[in-house]
Protein backbone atom coordinates (compact mmCIF):
# COMPACT_ATOMS: atom_id res chain seq x y z
CA UNK A 1 0.00 0.00 0.00
CA UNK A 2 2.76 2.36 1.06
CA UNK A 3 4.86 1.54 -1.97
CA UNK A 4 1.85 2.27 -4.24
CA UNK A 5 1.34 5.60 -2.54
CA UNK A 6 5.04 6.37 -2.87
CA UNK A 7 4.95 5.57 -6.58
CA UNK A 8 1.91 7.79 -7.05
CA UNK A 9 3.55 10.66 -5.20
CA UNK A 10 6.78 10.22 -7.22
CA UNK A 11 4.75 10.28 -10.44
CA UNK A 12 3.06 13.48 -9.36
CA UNK A 13 6.44 15.04 -8.53
CA UNK A 14 7.79 14.05 -11.94
CA UNK A 15 4.80 15.57 -13.68
CA UNK A 16 5.28 18.75 -11.66
CA UNK A 17 8.93 18.95 -12.71
CA UNK A 18 7.86 18.76 -16.33
CA UNK A 19 5.91 21.97 -15.79
CA UNK A 20 9.05 23.99 -14.94
CA UNK A 21 9.80 25.16 -18.53
CA UNK A 22 6.16 26.20 -18.99
CA UNK A 23 6.12 28.43 -15.91
CA UNK A 24 9.61 29.77 -16.61
CA UNK A 25 8.42 30.89 -20.06
CA UNK A 26 5.27 32.43 -18.63
CA UNK A 27 7.33 34.33 -16.10
CA UNK A 28 9.84 35.60 -18.68
CA UNK A 29 7.14 36.56 -21.18
CA UNK A 30 5.26 38.68 -18.67
CA UNK A 31 8.00 40.77 -17.07
CA UNK A 32 6.22 43.92 -18.10
CA UNK A 33 7.28 46.57 -15.63
CA UNK A 34 9.96 47.86 -18.00
CA UNK A 35 7.53 48.95 -20.76
CA UNK A 36 5.22 50.39 -18.09
CA UNK A 37 8.06 52.50 -16.65
CA UNK A 38 9.10 53.57 -20.17
CA UNK A 39 5.53 54.59 -21.01
CA UNK A 40 5.13 56.55 -17.77
CA UNK A 41 8.48 58.27 -18.35
CA UNK A 42 7.47 59.14 -21.91
CA UNK A 43 4.15 60.55 -20.71
CA UNK A 44 5.75 62.59 -17.95
CA UNK A 45 8.40 64.06 -20.26
CA UNK A 46 5.82 64.80 -22.94
CA UNK A 47 3.55 66.49 -20.43
CA UNK A 48 6.38 68.46 -18.92
CA UNK A 49 7.87 69.66 -22.20
CA UNK A 50 4.57 69.90 -24.09
CA UNK A 51 2.93 71.77 -21.22
CA UNK A 52 5.93 74.06 -20.76
CA UNK A 53 6.17 74.89 -24.46
CA UNK A 54 2.41 75.43 -24.75
CA UNK A 55 2.52 77.81 -21.77
CA UNK A 56 5.38 79.83 -23.28
CA UNK A 57 3.67 79.90 -26.68
CA UNK A 58 0.43 81.15 -25.15
CA UNK A 59 2.40 83.77 -23.20
CA UNK A 60 4.17 85.03 -26.32
CA UNK A 61 1.03 85.09 -28.50
CA UNK A 62 -1.04 86.75 -25.77
CA UNK A 63 1.67 89.38 -25.34
CA UNK A 64 1.64 90.28 -29.03
CA UNK A 65 -2.17 90.16 -29.28
CA UNK A 66 -2.58 92.53 -26.33
CA UNK A 67 -0.02 94.88 -27.82
CA UNK A 68 2.48 94.18 -25.04
CA UNK A 69 5.56 93.86 -27.21
CA UNK A 70 7.93 93.36 -24.24
CA UNK A 71 5.90 90.41 -22.92
CA UNK A 72 5.62 88.99 -26.45
CA UNK A 73 9.36 89.28 -27.07
CA UNK A 74 10.29 87.83 -23.67
CA UNK A 75 7.85 84.95 -24.24
CA UNK A 76 9.27 84.29 -27.72
CA UNK A 77 12.85 84.44 -26.43
CA UNK A 78 12.11 81.98 -23.62
CA UNK A 79 10.30 79.75 -26.13
CA UNK A 80 13.33 79.72 -28.44
CA UNK A 81 15.72 79.01 -25.54
CA UNK A 82 13.39 76.27 -24.30
CA UNK A 83 13.28 74.65 -27.75
CA UNK A 84 17.08 74.87 -28.04
CA UNK A 85 17.49 73.19 -24.64
CA UNK A 86 15.09 70.40 -25.65
CA UNK A 87 16.92 69.84 -28.95
CA UNK A 88 20.29 69.82 -27.13
CA UNK A 89 19.13 67.23 -24.59
CA UNK A 90 17.38 65.22 -27.26
CA UNK A 91 20.59 65.01 -29.31
CA UNK A 92 22.60 64.07 -26.19
CA UNK A 93 20.00 61.41 -25.36
CA UNK A 94 20.11 59.98 -28.89
CA UNK A 95 23.92 59.89 -28.83
CA UNK A 96 23.87 57.92 -25.60
CA UNK A 97 20.92 55.61 -26.17
CA UNK A 98 20.29 55.63 -29.91
CA UNK A 99 21.91 53.86 -32.87
CA UNK A 100 24.18 51.04 -31.73
CA UNK A 101 23.04 51.54 -28.13
CA UNK A 102 19.37 51.06 -28.98
CA UNK A 103 17.79 49.09 -26.19
CA UNK A 104 20.36 50.20 -23.60
CA UNK A 105 17.84 52.32 -21.72
CA UNK A 106 15.49 49.32 -21.51
CA UNK A 107 18.37 47.27 -20.13
CA UNK A 108 19.21 49.87 -17.50
CA UNK A 109 15.58 50.12 -16.37
CA UNK A 110 15.22 46.33 -16.38
CA UNK A 111 18.39 45.99 -14.31
CA UNK A 112 17.04 48.47 -11.75
CA UNK A 113 13.66 46.75 -11.53
CA UNK A 114 14.58 43.10 -11.86
CA UNK A 115 18.26 43.19 -10.85
CA UNK A 116 17.73 41.24 -7.63
CA UNK A 117 15.45 38.74 -9.33
CA UNK A 118 17.83 38.12 -12.21
CA UNK A 119 17.27 37.92 -15.92
CA UNK A 120 15.35 35.29 -17.82
CA UNK A 121 14.81 35.92 -21.49
CA UNK A 122 13.11 34.49 -24.51
CA UNK A 123 14.42 35.53 -27.93
CA UNK A 124 12.66 37.96 -30.21
CA UNK A 125 11.55 36.33 -33.46
CA UNK A 126 14.01 36.66 -36.32
CA UNK A 127 13.03 39.87 -38.02
CA UNK A 128 13.99 40.27 -41.65
CA UNK A 129 14.87 43.68 -43.09
CA UNK A 130 11.65 43.53 -45.10
CA UNK A 131 9.63 42.94 -41.94
CA UNK A 132 11.41 45.74 -40.10
CA UNK A 133 10.71 48.06 -43.05
CA UNK A 134 7.05 47.05 -43.01
CA UNK A 135 6.95 47.75 -39.27
CA UNK A 136 8.27 51.30 -39.78
CA UNK A 137 5.84 51.82 -42.67
CA UNK A 138 2.86 50.68 -40.59
CA UNK A 139 4.03 52.89 -37.69
CA UNK A 140 4.33 55.93 -39.97
CA UNK A 141 0.92 55.19 -41.54
CA UNK A 142 -0.59 54.92 -38.04
CA UNK A 143 0.83 58.32 -37.10
CA UNK A 144 -0.49 59.95 -40.30
CA UNK A 145 -3.88 58.27 -39.80
CA UNK A 146 -4.01 59.44 -36.17
CA UNK A 147 -3.19 63.05 -37.10
CA UNK A 148 -5.68 62.84 -39.99
CA UNK A 149 -8.53 61.65 -37.76
CA UNK A 150 -7.61 64.29 -35.20
CA UNK A 151 -7.65 67.00 -37.87
CA UNK A 152 -11.00 65.86 -39.32
CA UNK A 153 -12.48 66.00 -35.82
CA UNK A 154 -11.04 69.47 -35.21
CA UNK A 155 -12.52 70.87 -38.42
CA UNK A 156 -15.86 69.27 -37.66
CA UNK A 157 -16.08 66.57 -40.35
CA UNK A 158 -16.22 63.82 -37.77
CA UNK A 159 -17.85 63.95 -34.34
CA UNK A 160 -15.31 63.71 -31.51
CA UNK A 161 -17.07 60.68 -30.08
CA UNK A 162 -16.06 58.67 -33.17
CA UNK A 163 -12.38 59.51 -32.74
CA UNK A 164 -11.66 56.42 -30.64
CA UNK A 165 -13.59 53.92 -32.85
CA UNK A 166 -11.80 55.31 -35.92
CA UNK A 167 -8.46 54.96 -34.17
CA UNK A 168 -9.36 51.38 -33.17
CA UNK A 169 -10.00 50.55 -36.82
CA UNK A 170 -6.30 51.04 -37.55
CA UNK A 171 -4.62 50.45 -34.19
CA UNK A 172 -6.17 47.06 -33.36
CA UNK A 173 -5.05 45.19 -36.53
CA UNK A 174 -1.69 47.01 -36.40
CA UNK A 175 -0.96 45.84 -32.89
CA UNK A 176 -2.12 42.29 -33.60
CA UNK A 177 0.25 42.25 -36.61
CA UNK A 178 3.04 43.64 -34.41
CA UNK A 179 2.44 40.98 -31.79
CA UNK A 180 2.33 37.98 -34.11
CA UNK A 181 5.25 38.96 -36.32
CA UNK A 182 7.53 41.07 -34.14
CA UNK A 183 6.94 40.37 -30.45
CA UNK A 184 6.01 36.71 -30.13
CA UNK A 185 7.33 34.60 -28.37
CA UNK A 186 9.35 37.13 -26.32
CA UNK A 187 6.16 38.74 -25.06
CA UNK A 188 3.20 36.70 -23.82
CA UNK A 189 -0.32 36.82 -25.28
CA UNK A 190 -1.59 38.84 -22.29
CA UNK A 191 -0.54 42.03 -24.13
CA UNK A 192 -3.31 41.28 -26.63
CA UNK A 193 -5.66 42.46 -23.89
CA UNK A 194 -4.62 45.97 -24.94
CA UNK A 195 -6.15 45.90 -28.45
CA UNK A 196 -9.02 43.70 -27.26
CA UNK A 197 -10.07 46.23 -24.59
CA UNK A 198 -9.56 49.09 -27.02
CA UNK A 199 -11.79 47.33 -29.58
CA UNK A 200 -14.48 46.62 -26.96
CA UNK A 201 -14.37 50.30 -25.98
CA UNK A 202 -14.92 51.28 -29.64
CA UNK A 203 -17.78 48.81 -30.08
CA UNK A 204 -19.49 50.12 -26.94
CA UNK A 205 -19.24 53.71 -28.22
CA UNK A 206 -20.77 52.65 -31.55
CA UNK A 207 -23.52 50.84 -29.62
CA UNK A 208 -24.40 54.12 -27.93
CA UNK A 209 -22.62 53.81 -24.59
CA UNK A 210 -21.26 57.26 -23.64
CA UNK A 211 -17.65 56.18 -23.10
CA UNK A 212 -16.16 59.40 -24.41
CA UNK A 213 -15.23 62.83 -23.17
CA UNK A 214 -16.99 66.05 -24.07
CA UNK A 215 -15.96 69.67 -23.61
CA UNK A 216 -12.29 70.47 -23.23
CA UNK A 217 -11.38 66.82 -22.59
CA UNK A 218 -12.80 65.73 -25.99
CA UNK A 219 -9.33 66.07 -27.51
CA UNK A 220 -8.20 63.13 -25.37
CA UNK A 221 -10.83 60.62 -26.57
CA UNK A 222 -8.23 58.74 -28.60
CA UNK A 223 -5.29 58.79 -26.21
CA UNK A 224 -6.67 58.25 -22.73
CA UNK A 225 -8.15 54.81 -23.58
CA UNK A 226 -4.98 53.97 -25.52
CA UNK A 227 -2.68 54.68 -22.58
CA UNK A 228 -5.18 53.48 -19.98
CA UNK A 229 -5.70 50.06 -21.57
CA UNK A 230 -1.95 49.76 -22.20
CA UNK A 231 -1.26 50.27 -18.49
CA UNK A 232 -4.08 47.92 -17.50
CA UNK A 233 -3.01 45.09 -19.86
CA UNK A 234 0.66 45.38 -18.95
CA UNK A 235 -0.12 45.58 -15.24
CA UNK A 236 -2.15 42.36 -15.51
CA UNK A 237 0.84 40.85 -17.31
CA UNK A 238 3.13 41.98 -14.51
CA UNK A 239 0.87 40.47 -11.84
CA UNK A 240 0.75 37.24 -13.82
CA UNK A 241 4.56 37.15 -13.87
CA UNK A 242 4.51 37.38 -10.04
CA UNK A 243 2.13 34.43 -9.95
CA UNK A 244 4.29 32.47 -12.42
CA UNK A 245 7.42 33.14 -10.34
CA UNK A 246 5.67 31.94 -7.18
CA UNK A 247 4.51 28.82 -8.99
CA UNK A 248 8.03 28.28 -10.38
CA UNK A 249 9.62 28.62 -6.96
CA UNK A 250 7.15 26.05 -5.64
CA UNK A 251 8.13 23.62 -8.41
CA UNK A 252 11.88 24.08 -8.07
CA UNK A 253 12.00 24.12 -4.30
CA UNK A 254 14.51 21.62 -2.92
CA UNK A 255 14.47 20.13 0.54
CA UNK A 256 16.93 18.27 2.77
CA UNK A 257 19.97 16.60 1.20
CA UNK A 258 18.93 17.57 -2.30
CA UNK A 259 19.94 21.16 -1.52
CA UNK A 260 23.54 20.19 -0.83
CA UNK A 261 23.98 17.27 -3.22
CA UNK A 262 26.68 18.00 -5.82
CA UNK B 1 18.49 1.44 -18.87
CA UNK B 2 20.85 3.97 -17.32
CA UNK B 3 20.10 7.48 -16.22
CA UNK B 4 22.43 10.35 -16.96
CA UNK B 5 23.98 10.86 -13.53
CA UNK B 6 24.76 14.49 -14.21
CA UNK B 7 21.14 15.35 -14.89
CA UNK B 8 19.63 12.94 -12.38
CA UNK B 9 20.80 15.06 -9.45
CA UNK B 10 17.70 17.12 -8.33
CA UNK B 11 19.27 20.58 -8.36
CA UNK B 12 20.93 20.06 -11.75
CA UNK B 13 17.72 18.63 -13.21
CA UNK B 14 15.93 21.80 -12.10
CA UNK B 15 18.61 24.04 -13.57
CA UNK B 16 18.29 22.21 -16.88
CA UNK B 17 14.49 22.40 -16.80
CA UNK B 18 14.55 26.15 -16.08
CA UNK B 19 16.92 26.76 -18.98
CA UNK B 20 14.85 24.51 -21.24
CA UNK B 21 12.05 27.08 -21.15
CA UNK B 22 14.23 30.05 -22.01
CA UNK B 23 16.76 31.42 -24.41
CA UNK B 24 19.01 32.25 -21.46
CA UNK B 25 18.94 32.98 -17.76
CA UNK B 26 21.50 34.62 -15.53
CA UNK B 27 23.05 33.47 -12.25
CA UNK B 28 20.77 35.67 -10.13
CA UNK B 29 17.64 34.23 -11.68
CA UNK B 30 18.75 30.65 -10.99
CA UNK B 31 19.67 31.69 -7.46
CA UNK B 32 16.24 33.26 -6.90
CA UNK B 33 14.24 30.34 -8.22
CA UNK B 34 16.28 27.49 -6.76
CA UNK B 35 17.08 29.01 -3.35
CA UNK B 36 20.55 27.42 -3.35
CA UNK B 37 23.67 29.03 -1.94
CA UNK B 38 25.96 30.80 -4.42
CA UNK B 39 28.69 28.21 -3.92
CA UNK B 40 26.36 25.28 -4.44
CA UNK B 41 24.83 26.75 -7.54
CA UNK B 42 28.27 27.51 -8.97
CA UNK B 43 29.39 23.91 -8.46
CA UNK B 44 26.26 22.52 -10.11
CA UNK B 45 26.72 24.86 -13.03
CA UNK B 46 30.38 23.88 -13.36
CA UNK B 47 29.38 20.22 -13.60
CA UNK B 48 26.81 20.94 -16.27
CA UNK B 49 29.26 23.15 -18.13
CA UNK B 50 32.00 20.54 -18.04
CA UNK B 51 29.54 18.04 -19.53
CA UNK B 52 28.91 20.64 -22.28
CA UNK B 53 25.23 20.79 -21.36
CA UNK B 54 25.45 24.53 -20.69
CA UNK B 55 27.01 27.45 -22.46
CA UNK B 56 28.22 30.41 -20.42
CA UNK B 57 27.91 33.91 -21.80
CA UNK B 58 29.62 36.83 -20.06
CA UNK B 59 28.50 40.33 -20.90
CA UNK B 60 27.79 43.75 -19.46
CA UNK B 61 24.37 45.13 -18.61
CA UNK B 62 25.05 48.82 -18.71
CA UNK B 63 28.15 48.88 -16.51
CA UNK B 64 27.33 45.78 -14.48
CA UNK B 65 28.93 42.44 -15.46
CA UNK B 66 26.44 39.69 -16.12
CA UNK B 67 26.83 35.92 -16.54
CA UNK B 68 24.12 34.10 -18.46
CA UNK B 69 23.59 30.44 -19.16
CA UNK B 70 22.06 28.73 -22.13
CA UNK B 71 21.32 25.05 -22.81
CA UNK B 72 23.48 23.62 -25.58
CA UNK B 73 22.11 21.26 -28.23
CA UNK B 74 23.85 18.43 -26.42
CA UNK B 75 22.16 19.49 -23.18
CA UNK B 76 18.74 19.69 -24.82
CA UNK B 77 19.17 16.21 -26.29
CA UNK B 78 20.43 14.79 -23.00
CA UNK B 79 17.45 16.26 -21.15
CA UNK B 80 14.96 14.84 -23.65
CA UNK B 81 16.68 11.45 -23.40
CA UNK B 82 16.57 11.62 -19.60
CA UNK B 83 12.79 12.15 -19.59
CA UNK B 84 12.31 9.40 -22.17
CA UNK B 85 14.20 6.96 -19.98
CA UNK B 86 12.38 8.06 -16.85
CA UNK B 87 8.97 7.70 -18.51
CA UNK B 88 9.92 4.25 -19.76
CA UNK B 89 10.90 3.18 -16.24
CA UNK B 90 7.66 4.60 -14.84
CA UNK B 91 5.63 2.69 -17.42
CA UNK B 92 7.48 -0.51 -16.58
CA UNK B 93 6.67 0.08 -12.92
CA UNK B 94 2.98 0.54 -13.68
CA UNK B 95 2.63 -2.58 -15.86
Amino acid sequence: MNSKQNNKSQDQNTEKLKEIPKWTRKYAQNRMLTPIVLMVMLMLFSMLFGGGMAFLLVLAVAGFLKGNIVLGCVGTAILVVGLAVIVKYYIAFLKKYGGKNRGLIDQIIEQRIYGKEGTASIPLPKITKKMRGLDYLVGAALLVYMLGVNHLCMVGYIAFKYQQPLMALFFVPCFVFEYYYLLRPKVGPIVLLWPILYAIHAILILAGVPLFFTGYMRFWNMFIPLVGYFLLAYMIGHLYSRYALKKLKGLTHLEGDAVNGV
Amino acid sequence: MEFDKIIHEPARLRIMMILAGLEQADFNFLLTTLSLTRGNLSRHIEKLESAAYLKVKKSFKGKIPNTSYQLTQKGTKALAQYWENLDAVRQLGQS
